[in-house]
């Protein structure tokens, strides 16, 4: 007898799946999302958490599980991803450019599932709140190469700028290569303008799926993508979730838009938003010459030097900003005679992030553009000598020739609009800060 | 490992430093260190910047270091074990970059971490204290192919220690901190297995 009892640990994605994170994960519930909108997503199926907790619970895969991965239609080749309820970036396994034979697909599961309980995935659990009990989803794809052709490509993408929060797109692009080389830092990314100008068919598609993801959501929005042969087809997507400035800009933006209401932009708004608006920022319309990961908040401006050892000696005179491929311990008495610090590489916890913060200093890391000669640094061309100015925004990542004009978020024009509804809200016009003025807007809406 | 050979590869694995850095790295009295540097620079292996008070290697110097480790760990015959070794520590240095992050940026609600909740602080330290554990069997590898690597765990658990006892700096601010020990430790792997940074 055939039994058509209903899949017990495997999921079709489809806009009919209507199950929560924290039975399909985050990735394959946004996916459903995109789904939803009739936007491109490669087609493919979730294992749920379930069977990952019976995994790591019984060291095997749960019963059925290999029948229902044989009764679902494979593509030739797939891609097998984590998904967790809550996101736990770049902390598990992913499998590419799989060749799904049973033995071939239960073995990447198998990996997935185990790398949920990696020491470094159960301290990023610990620090965070979340639950070392939950297990990870596993989304399994038809693959779309980014690498097919000169036509293919692969990037991500904000819906609004996440810096500022004004309402472009921004985000980097990869011709020819697939989503794994963009995030890993190592190769050359290409401004997102440069898919306008190279796939305009796919630019247009991204806007629209854009358009049509911030109007569900009612917020700005984060994309993965992959393009082939001039094809969009979306892989991931989430919430902004901007910082500072930005949050304050999209939240007025889009109560001007009338996409949320004022209270709506208000909740949105918190206390520790407005503390990192008042973060001195390079001002708009400063030439950018390199952009990278803000790791240490602040604005730094000085001659460039290009070892340690110089920027100790220059330091003696004016102010230095230290510009190194990488740090290492050598680098430490450099960095404490610097004002500032660039990297070509790393990330928001690499060492020079780590050592930049511990002594204060406005550092840019992740500069995957710049390379550092023995008299000059290059980007795109831009040759700058040893003992230039430059300026640095550790918040938004600027590098800039040149000392740059600073503001601070005080002058915001977007902040100025929100206080004043708050103050509509609070019916208070008394002489307070900013977050007392939030703050009593935020307790008038809790009580409605 | 020869006390000057000490001596000359700390100052390649912490860049230049003064006396009290160098004994720390070595394990040598500053007046040890101080002798050794005297008959290094007479060799003309190191200099002594007198603007910034320390010590650093000459281009003959670093040749020399390199020559020396690379003699020292072939005269071992335990190349593979160091670099299998070095394997894992390459596991867990991203797992102490995610601490001192937590350490410096509330994981909580990305706010600077003042240190005014202790709570948040223990919770860090607890997970400072597991992940030396692991450290603990990994510079164990790692002193099996090479005993000097074992200094290492004694300066981490220094660390780890003053930082329990209240000194916060030593978690990733001090000279000595757990961070500035571990970054030594990768650079000190780096330097002998004759990896460059990419």
């Amino acid at each position: 007898m055939v039994s058509h009892d209903a899949p017990r640990w495997v999921r079709r994605l489809s806009a009919d799946l209507d199950e929560p994170p924290e039975v399909i994960g985050g990735k394959a519930h946004g996916l459903v999302v995109l789904h939803r909108l009739g936007l491109p997503v490669p087609a493919g199926f979730v294992v749920t958490t379930a069977a990952c907790r019976a995994f790591l619970r019984d060291g095997r895969l749960p019963d059925g599980l290999r029948d229902e991965l044989a009764a679902a239609t494979l593509p030739p080749v797939v891609s097998v991803r984590s998904g967790a309820a809550v996101s736990m970036p770049g902390m598990m396994d992913t499998v590419l450019n799989l060749r799904p034979a049973p033995d071939a697909l239960e073995d990447a599961l198998k990996a997935v599932f185990s790398s949920w309980n990696t020491p470094r995935a159960r301290t990023y659990r610990t620090l965070n709140g979340i639950p070392h009990d939950l297990g990870t989803a596993v989304v399994v794809q038809q693959m779309v190469f980014g690498d097919r052709d000169e036509r293919s490509g692969s990037g991500v993408a904000f819906s609004r700028d996440p810096n500022t929060g004004e309402n472009v797109p921004s985000g980097e692009v990869l011709f020819g290569q697939q989503g794994d080389a963009v995030v890993s830092g190592r190769s050359l990314t290409l401004p997102l303008e440069a898919l306008a100008e190279r796939e305009p068919l796919v630019w247009r598609a991204l806007r629209d799926a854009f358009g049509r993801i911030e109007e569900h959501y009612r917020d700005a929005c984060y994309v993965e993508f992959t393009f082939e042969s001039g094809v969009l087809w979306l892989l991931q997507v989430r919430r902004g979730r901007f910082g500072g400035a930005a949050a304050v800009r999209v939240a007025t933006d889009l109560a001007d838009e009338g996409a949320i209401e004022r209270e709506e932009a208000l909740l949105r708004v918190s206390a520790q938003h407005l503390a990192h608006v008042r973060t001195p920022r390079i001002a708009p319309g400063a030439e950018v010459l390199a952009r990278g990961l803000g790791v240490c908040p602040g604005v730094a401006a000085g001659r460039v030097a290009l070892t340690a050892d110089a920027a100790v000696r220059m330091a003696a005179d004016e102010p230095v900003v230290l510009v190194r491929p990488e740090t290492s311990p050598e680098d430490i008495r450099g960095l404490a005679a610097a004002t500032g610090i660039v990297t070509a590489r790393g990330g928001p916890a690499s060492h020079a992030a780590v050592v930049a913060r511990s002594m204060g200093k406005p550092a840019v890391v992740g500069v995957t553009d710049l390379v550092v000669g023995a008299h000059s640094v290059s980007v795109r061309g831009h040759e700058v000598g040893a003992g230039a100015v430059i300026g640095l925004d550790g918040t938004g990542g600027e590098v800039v020739l040149g000392t740059p004009r600073v503001v601070t978020g005080a002058a915001d024009a977007h902040l100025g609009r929100l206080l004043e509804w708050a103050d509509q809200v609070s019916g208070d016009r008394s002489e307070r800060d900013e977050a007392a003025r939030l703050e009593a807007a935020h307790a008038v809406l809790h009580r409605r | 490992m020869s006390h000057d050979l000490l001596v000359l590869h700390a100052l390649r694995c912490v860049g230049a430093a003064g006396l009290a850095r160098v004994a720390s790295f070595t394990g040598l009295s500053e007046a040890e260190v101080e002798s050794e540097l005297i008959d290094l620079a007479v060799a003309g292996l190191v200099t002594h910047h007198r603007e910034f008070g320390g010590w650093a290697l000459t281009a003959s110097g670093k040749a020399a270091d390199l020559e020396r480790t690379t003699a020292e760990l072939d005269a071992a015959g335990t190349r593979r074990e160091l670099a299998e070794a070095f394997d894992q520590f390459l596991v867990l240095n991203p797992e102490l970059l995610d601490l001192c992050t937590a350490w410096q940026i509330r994981s909580t609600d990305g706010t600077v971490n003042d240190h005014g909740d202790a709570t948040y602080d223990a919770r860090v330290l607890g997970l400072f204290e597991d992940f030396h554990g692991r450290a603990v069997k990994v510079i164990a590898a790692l002193s099996t192919a090479l005993p000097r690597f074992a200094r290492y765990e004694d300066r981490l658990a220094q660390a780890l220690g003053r930082a329990r006892a209240g000194e916060l700096g030593y978690v990733a601010d001090e000279i000595g901190s757990f961070h500035a020990v571990w970054a030594e430790l990768h650079e000190d792997l780096l330097a002998t297995l004759g990896i460059q940074r990419w």
